[in-house]
């Protein structure tokens, strides 16, 4: 073993998963996460997201083959993932809070999880409650929590035993957009100060305020990979015109569009809505103004455009 | 140099999943204390009042300090094997429970002999429960009896190993029917709690030696009425330590196959 910390919090080579059931839930993943740095996976549902980071505290096992390797913090969660788990803080897709006490106390239990003395667990709930702005709420029952409060709650409870790497699975799915503004500030502060970040969504907007990196999964594969904002520089035109009203588009005929576009303009048909994509914003303006108004929509490309681009398909669907 | 032993030690371990379990159930100790209490106290008042008069006394006591003294294990047993049945049932399928405990450095098997452990204390709990109100009836001597949660805490170690064994196959919750109705009654009935297995015709009597309540029923009648001490007792707890500990290794192994994918 090299001595001191190594440069990178996460090395995986090679990684794959197969279930009992013989479905290929991740196949042929590398990919290197430095310290303190936020890495995301970014992928639909099923896209093995959720499989890669559980292969990484133990939760699922990998399938056992020469190429594999993986490093967390300097241990293999195949040998020693006791030792991972203390140095990590998770935050499951699930609450799974315990709703029979109240929000301390779900914090106090957790911190004897760590074999954390009594004293420290105090004071560093007081802190943590504090952080995750929950303070007034250390007596209210889980119960009377709302949804963005349990989050918070559980994220709290992840940050225990001060972690080196903190895992997001999924942290703000399903919450009103002022508490994934608040999540996404608390993961920035705790990434100043030094941990390393791994998260999973598949909001292309969390990625986008919160990665450094990320890798975008489909059906267990990678797709695209590197720094979201290069992704996109790199990947897509910087603007993209939707046609929301399929009628209108009449006056464009086929997708030929009958040499109607101007040169660096790139047009996609879609099942219900076509786009037509361009480096340059007036190029789009001008097409608009030959639809009716209310027809079009302008907007910067997002990496949802890139990932549709990139696998034919949008990233909310199911598979 | 990193340390391989940064994580706490097995005996923290087990004791933070103890206290787990022990904190949320003493959350509402009002009525999780009431059934205990008054279970014992509704079946002897009947048994007492009503039918205890038309039973000859039976190996040295009355028909009602027999049923009493069986009382205090079956006890015992039911509130594990519901912990461990039911409740880890929906630990682990409902309320994600483990997934949440996983996240921090335990194993699978931390969690389930953790499991056990408090099972064995609600098993000790029970049966002292029952022990307070049989010897307020008269019926034992409670100061001389005071073996018997120990013997409670060995029944319920027992019946929480069988039940997470069970429930390492349940796959719908409506099975553990099969355990409880096909496996806990028979045994309530035909284990020597209300009647001496000596009754039943030898070959149910060579049976009733193999199943697992018969033994701790065994020694905690001797605990809880402090007389009829036999070396052969010792037999009844190398059965019931060494079962629960076989049968608490395979649920184990099983459930980590169930939840480590």
């Amino acid at each position: 073993m090299l001595l001191g910390m190594p440069a990178n919090a996460i090395e995986v080579r090679n990684i794959f998963k197969t279930y009992a059931d013989g479905t290929p839930a991740v196949k042929d993943v590398s990919f290197d996460v430095p310290e303190g740095s936020c890495f995301g996976f970014l992928g639909p549902n099923g896209a093995g997201k959720t499989t890669l980071m559980k292969m990484l505290f133990g939760m699922v096992k990998r399938d056992a083959r020469p190429g594999t390797r993986v490093d967390v913090l300097g241990f293999d969660p195949a040998r020693d993932e006791l030792s991972i788990k203390h140095l990590c803080g998770v935050v499951p897709q699930d609450n799974n809070l315990d709703t029979e006490v109240n929000v301390g106390a779900n914090l106090y239990i957790y911190s004897k999880f760590y074999g954390i003395p009594s004293r420290d667990a105090r004071e560093r709930i007081t802190e943590l409650l504090g952080f995750m702005e929950l303070r007034e709420k250390a007596k209210a029952k889980v119960g009377d929590l709302s949804g963005g409060m349990k989050r918070r709650l559980v994220i709290a409870r992840a940050l225990m035993n001060r972690p080196k790497l903190l895992i997001l699975d999924e942290p703000t799915t399903g919450l009103d957009p002022q508490v994934r503004q608040l999540i996404w500030d608390k993961v920035r502060s705790l990434k100043r100060e030094g941990t390393t970040v791994l998260l999973t969504t598949h909001y292309m907007e969390e990625a986008y305020q919160i990665a450094d990196s990320i890798v975008i999964m489909d059906k267990g594969n990678r797709v695209l990979e590197g720094n979201p904002r290069k992704l996109l520089a790199e990947g897509i035109e910087g603007w993209v015109l939707e046609v929301l009203d399929e009628d209108a588009m009449g006056a464009f005929g086929d997708a030929g569009g009958g040499g109607l576009l101007s040169p660096g303009v790139r047009r996609e048909d879609g099942e219900s809505r076509s786009q037509f994509f361009s480096e340059h914003p007036e190029a789009l303006r001008e097409i608009a103004t030959r639809l009716p108004s209310g027809a079009t929509h302008l907007r910067p490309t997002n990496l949802e455009d890139l990932f549709l681009r990139s696998t034919g398909r949008q990233l909310n669907e199911e598979q | 140099m990193k340390s391989n032993r940064a994580y706490p030690p097995l005996a923290s371990r087990l004791f933070s999943v103890w206290y787990r379990h022990f904190r949320t159930y003493t959350k509402d100790l009002v009525s999780n204390g009431f059934p205990p209490f008054m279970e014992p106290l509704i079946f002897l008042a009947g048994m007492g009042i009503g039918m205890a008069r038309y039973v000859p006394g039976l190996a040295g006591m009355s028909y009602l300090q027999f049923l009493a003294t069986g009382l205090v294990m079956t006890s015992a047993m039911f509130t594990s094997a519901f912990e461990c049945t039911y409740g880890t049932y929906i630990r682990l399928e409902f309320d994600k429970t483990y997934d949440g405990m996983l996240a921090a450095p335990l194993k699978v098997s931390d969690v389930m002999i953790g499991e056990a452990l408090w099972a064995g204390t609600k098993g000790a709990f029970f049966s002292l429960a029952v022990l307070v109100i049989i010897s307020a009836f008269g019926l034992v001597n409670f100061a001389a009896a005071l073996l018997t949660p120990f013997v409670g805490f060995l029944t319920g170690f027992l019946f929480a190993s069988i039940g997470l064994l069970i429930t390492s196959f349940v796959k719908n919750m409506n099975h553990f029917n099969f355990f409880f109705t096909g496996l806990l009654s028979p045994m309530f009935m035909f284990c020597g709690t209300i009647f001496p297995i000596e009754n039943l015709p030898p070959p149910l009597q060579v049976l009733a030696e193999f199943l697992p309540l018969t033994h701790p029923v065994r020694l905690g009648r001797v605990a809880a009425m402090a007389s009829g001490w036999h070396a052969s007792l010792l037999l009844d707890l190398a059965y019931t330590i060494g079962v629960a500990a076989l049968i608490m290794a395979w649920a184990t192994k099983r459930l980590e196959k169930r939840i480590i994918k």
